[in-house]
């Protein structure tokens, strides 16, 4: 492969030693960042590949031995352990406690760890739970003095030593590697590109450009040291702000006068973020807090149906006198909070009646408003969401054939959905016309190459929502492939890191919001680069923690707490158990 | 908890999805990134619809365009500018086979590291083979004439000179009316995409045939009573050339020796030697396609055939792929594919037998001395055939095409003059003059 080389005769050719100082000064600065910006173009795709390994490395690394809690002792001394927070018990293969006899109903009880405490909970089985003789109708605390009896099978209950709980919290890390050093990777990352940047637009730099970085380095270095010792692990953050400062980038090339407020919403991000994270990491206050935040959407809802004004073709925002929102972007935290559940409660009421009645709410809201970017994102979530709770595959492919007919409907029908259709792969024939941004953007990508051609130098910044729709081919075209594949590959890894972790969840709650959030940042994403790139139709979404938008921002990082919720162990339950 | 894990899987296949998404995205990223940069809305390429990067440098180093901070630049002299116009192209993109539409990769230097990106901002620079004064030369020498004049060296494929009128300064571009006489195909380069009659040059072509398939056909005596009567029809000469050996027929370009050569040689032959010289196919310089010059005498009377083997009948030529087989009976019968790029390689292919080549050389020479005079092309060495192409109704196209017989100055050419008249009166006397030039500058040194 050629490597661009710099030609020293024109660099040093505008250097005029007998004009005024001022000249030699500009034309000093151009020379400057002409190197510089040679320089940049290679360090910063290696050091994005250096961040994204040393954050994955040890998230996928570190595993919890798999020791268990606690045993269930039968009365001929056979001893079944209890791997899980949750453990499901019956005669069905997917128990987690595998009970073979014909008088244990499929799924017969749930035993869960809460609190320092054991707890079981009848599912309604043909033959009941005893303990200690008396039949139980709700929840109940067992202790090592108990006797549990299913349907006339008796149990003991032991809690593992104290020796095997604690090896089991402490973290086995096979990967180490210093969150420190990742976090000033990420910093000088987001200083080199903030450089170029500056030196790029010259004299048109506008200084809130400049402060918003500052400022935007500062909050996640005092976050880091804030967090450094509260939670074990600081790399999906990092991973975040890796995003965020991409975004950025994006954001202070195409609309400067947005970047203060774009680092705004981080900031609100943050603290929506460490918010949700204090409500949501004690189970029975997450129970709680759901149906407040359920109800706050519902209101959310009703204001966009009502007040919802029309930008691009959807009414999807509200002005708030000083600023305005998009309020559909919060309601995918009540959406994914809707659709958790505990095991037991998953087991016992199977129906999905008021999950399915919210989801028609929220989807409806947005088929009203002509949002059906969005409503494919929430679509999609229900489906995964769905699917985790019930396991049923005949429903959700039903439910999935209704929503193809009805997209089809909505296709055929609504003009301005149609219109988006006709271009869909036949982008190049409507260059000019409706194919204009995703020519662009291939015409941006190609141009940027695999290390792109600076950060500021690019031409698509001048398209119209080249920050937020066609975010990605700013970063193909102003910072290359490579730096646009990480980005991607981020995404894909919070989903892949969902499905990982279901394992080790506390609980099925977090585990089918983490999934649901999956599902949401995937889909949001497809639709944001490869409707950008003519592969689906162009619909409009936000790329989760990089487009320009301050809903979007804030409803990501909101969201990221369910990606986290893995590590949620309550220190308090194990402590009460050792 | 187990149940959880197996549901979870639903996440994975829409990871799937997605990362085959991001597979196609970026295989069609590979393939067509150079086809999408170079999409006409790209600003980092052009400029209000102007290429605007790369330098692009004659043979001797001479600046023929350029760009200096997002400026169009092309030479300082105007009868350059207007010369090389079709060889070095117009900024619009009006002139398709221009090396500045022909060549912007190379101009542009985008590659997938780098993309568009270069320390400098001005692109790559890139050298042609043509030698811009010579040119010059042959436009002043076309003198406002249309038509083209082709020069290139045989050995190496090197275009020394390539230049197609009416042509205009790229530096004023007219206002062209395509109805107009004098704008007639202005954005065509003649040399590479036209095609024309060509009449007697056509004679090289069933000389070839008929010398590899007619025995004898060297010593026979060929008579000229100015008609010869096929089958019901005829094939005349302008006067009667009487007795004469095939070296004196092809001087004399008598038509009715070389219609009974054509039809003795049989369609089959006439057509095989057609291909052969470079008919019914294109040639590609450089990647620049040429325009295709056809013949088909498979359904051909035998009429026909007598005329096709004249260069009449439907037979149509490029002119820089009839160079092209000039420069092979000069090297040979090794065609050396022309290029335009100074550090390209050409392709080579063996057209004819070297004996063959050899006769057709000695009858060419012998017609230069015989026909058109070694006093008007002295010390060049010239072995040349003309040609006056009968076109219904108007002036006849005038061909003269040839090669300098010389080792230290091995230069094939092609000269072409729109409905001129004589071909060794009108195109002659051009072709004498660039090829005058070019050895002055090059003999020896090439």
């Amino acid at each position: 492969m050629e490597v661009a080389v710099l030609n020293l005769n024109n660099l040093f050719c505008d250097v005029d030693l007998t004009s005024s100082s001022i000249d030699f000064v500009s034309a000093f600065l151009s020379t400057f960042s002409q190197i510089y910006t040679f320089a940049v173009r290679w360090i910063m795709p290696l050091l994005a590949i250096a961040i994204v390994v040393r954050c994955v490395l040890p998230l996928i690394s570190k595993r919890r031995k798999s020791a268990p809690w606690g045993y269930l002792i039968m009365q001929n001394g056979v001893e079944l352990p209890l791997y899980h927070w949750e453990n499901s018990i019956g005669r069905s293969r997917l128990s987690d406690v595998v009970l073979n006899f014909p008088f244990i109903s499929r799924s017969h009880a749930v035993i869960t760890l809460s609190e320092g405490h054991w707890v079981i909970t009848d599912l309604d089985s043909k033959g009941g739970v005893q303990v200690n003789g008396e039949d139980i109708t709700e929840p109940t605390i067992v202790t090592e003095s108990d006797v549990i009896s299913l349907a006339g099978l008796e149990l003991r209950l032991r809690n593992a030593d104290a020796a095997a709980i604690a090896e089991r919290t402490e973290e086995n890390s096979g990967v180490q590697l210093s969150p420190g050093s990742t976090m000033l990777m990420i910093v000088i990352f987001q200083i080199l590109g903030a450089l170029q940047l500056f030196l790029a637009a010259g004299k048109d730099i506008k200084p809130t450009v400049i402060l918003a970085f500052f400022l935007f380095i500062v909050a996640e270095s005092i976050h880091y040291f804030i967090f450094k010792h509260g939670v074990k692990s600081f790399e999906l953050e990092m991973l975040a702000y890796f995003l965020c400062g991409i975004g950025l980038f994006a954001v202070a090339t195409r609309s400067p006068n947005a970047v203060i407020k774009q680092f705004v919403a981080i900031i609100i991000g943050i603290a929506g973020y460490s918010v949700f994270l204090f409500l949501l990491r004690d189970l029975d206050r997450a129970q709680k807090v759901k149906y407040v935040i359920m109800a706050a959407a519902v209101v959310l809802l009703l204001l966009n149906i009502f007040l919802g004004q029309v930008r691009n073709g959807a009414r999807n925002w509200i002005s708030l006198g000083l600023f305005t929102i998009q309020p559909m972007e919060f309601v995918k935290v009540a959406f994914v909070l809707a659709g958790a559940a505990t095991l037991d409660r998953l087991l016992t009421t199977r129906n999905l009646t008021s999950f399915i009645v919210f989801s028609g709410a929220c989807i409806g809201t947005l088929a009203i408003t002509k949002d059906f970017g969005t409503a494919l994102v929430f679509f999609c979530a229900f489906v995964v969401i769905a699917f985790m709770r019930s396991g049923d595959l005949r429903t959700i492919a039903l439910i999935c054939a209704g929503a193809g007919l009805a997209g089809l409907a909505v296709i055929s029908f609504m003009p301005y959905v149609s219109s988006r259709f006709a271009v869909w792969r036949h982008a190049w024939e409507y260059a000019n016309s409706k194919g204009y941004q995703q020519t662009r953007t291939m015409v941006a990508s190609a141009s940027g190459g695999l290390l792109g051609v600076g950060g500021g130098k690019g031409y698509l910044k001048n398209v119209a929502a080249s920050d937020t729709d066609l975010v990605f081919g700013i970063v193909c075209e102003e910072w290359g492939l490579i730096i646009a594949l990480t980005v991607v590959f981020v995404i894909v890894f919070f989903a892949f890191y969902a499905v990982f972790s279901v394992k080790s969840c506390r609980s099925s709650f977090y585990s089918i919001s983490a999934c649901g959030v999956a599902a949401i940042f995937l889909m949001q994403t497809a639709l944001n680069v490869f409707g950008s790139v003519d592969i689906l139709p162009l619909t409009g979404v936000t790329l989760p923690f990089v487009s320009n938008g301050g809903s979007s921002i804030v409803t990501c990082w909101c969201l990221l707490v369910f990606i986290k919720s893995e590590r949620f162990v309550p220190r308090r339950a194990v402590k009460s158990l050792t | 908890m187990k149940i959880q894990s197996r549901r979870a899987v639903i996440v994975l296949f829409l990871l799937g999805f997605f990362i085959f998404g991001i597979v196609f995205f970026v295989s069609s990223y590979l393939k067509n990134a150079s086809t999408w940069v170079f999409y006409s809305g790209n600003k980092h390429i052009y400029k209000n619809g102007r290429i605007s990067t790369g330098t692009i440098y004659d043979r001797n180093g001479l600046t023929l365009f350029s760009t200096e901070g997002g400026k169009v630049k092309y030479n300082s002299d105007k009868t350059i500018r207007t010369a090389v116009m079709h060889a070095v192209g117009d900024s619009e993109g009006n002139v398709s086979t221009g090396a500045l539409y022909a060549f912007k990769k190379q101009l542009s230097s985008w590659n997938l590291v780098n993309g568009v990106y270069h320390g400098n901002g001005s692109g790559n620079a890139i050298s042609l083979t043509i030698d811009a004064k010579l040119c010059a030369v042959a436009y002043e020498a076309l003198a406002g004439r249309h038509g083209t004049v082709g020069v290139y060296n045989y050995k190496t494929g090197d275009i020394l000179c390539m230049v197609s009128t009416p042509s205009f300064d790229p530096e004023n571009p007219p206002k062209v009316d395509p109805d107009s006489e004098e704008h007639n195909g202005i954005y065509m380069n003649r040399l590479l995409s036209s095609t024309y009659t060509p009449g007697s040059v056509f004679k090289l072509v069933t000389l070839a045939a008929a010398i590899d398939n007619i025995s004898g056909v060297t010593d026979r005596t060929f008579r000229c009573n100015g008609t010869l009567k096929i089958d019901g029809g005829k094939v005349t000469c302008p006067s009667s050339h009487g007795k004469q050996n095939l070296s004196e027929a092809l001087a004399n370009s008598c038509n009715t020796a070389f219609a009974e050569l054509a039809i003795e040689a049989g369609a089959n032959q006439l057509q095989a030697y057609a291909q052969k010289a470079g008919f019914n196919s294109v040639m590609y310089i450089d990647g620049i396609k040429t325009a295709q010059g056809k013949v088909d005498v498979t359904a051909a009377s035998k009429t026909d055939l007598g005329w096709a083997g004249i260069g009449q009948y439907t037979d149509t030529a490029n002119p820089a792929t009839f160079m092209a087989y000039m420069g092979a009976i000069a090297n040979n019968g090794v065609r050396v594919t022309p290029k335009l790029l100074l550090n390209s390689k050409s392709k080579q292919t063996s057209v004819l037998s070297p004996d063959t080549a050899d006769k057709i050389k000695t009858y060419m020479r012998n017609d230069t001395i015989l026909n058109y005079g070694e006093r008007n092309y002295p010390g060049l060495h010239l072995c040349a055939k003309s040609g006056t192409a009968q076109i219904n109704g108007q002036q006849p196209n005038a061909w003269f095409a040839g090669f300098l017989d010389r080792k230290d100055c091995p230069l094939a050419f092609v000269v072409v003059v729109e409905n001129g008249g004589a071909g060794s009166k009108v195109s002659g006397p051009i072709a004498g003059k660039v090829l005058q030039e070019a050895v002055k500058t090059y003999a020896g040194k090439m």
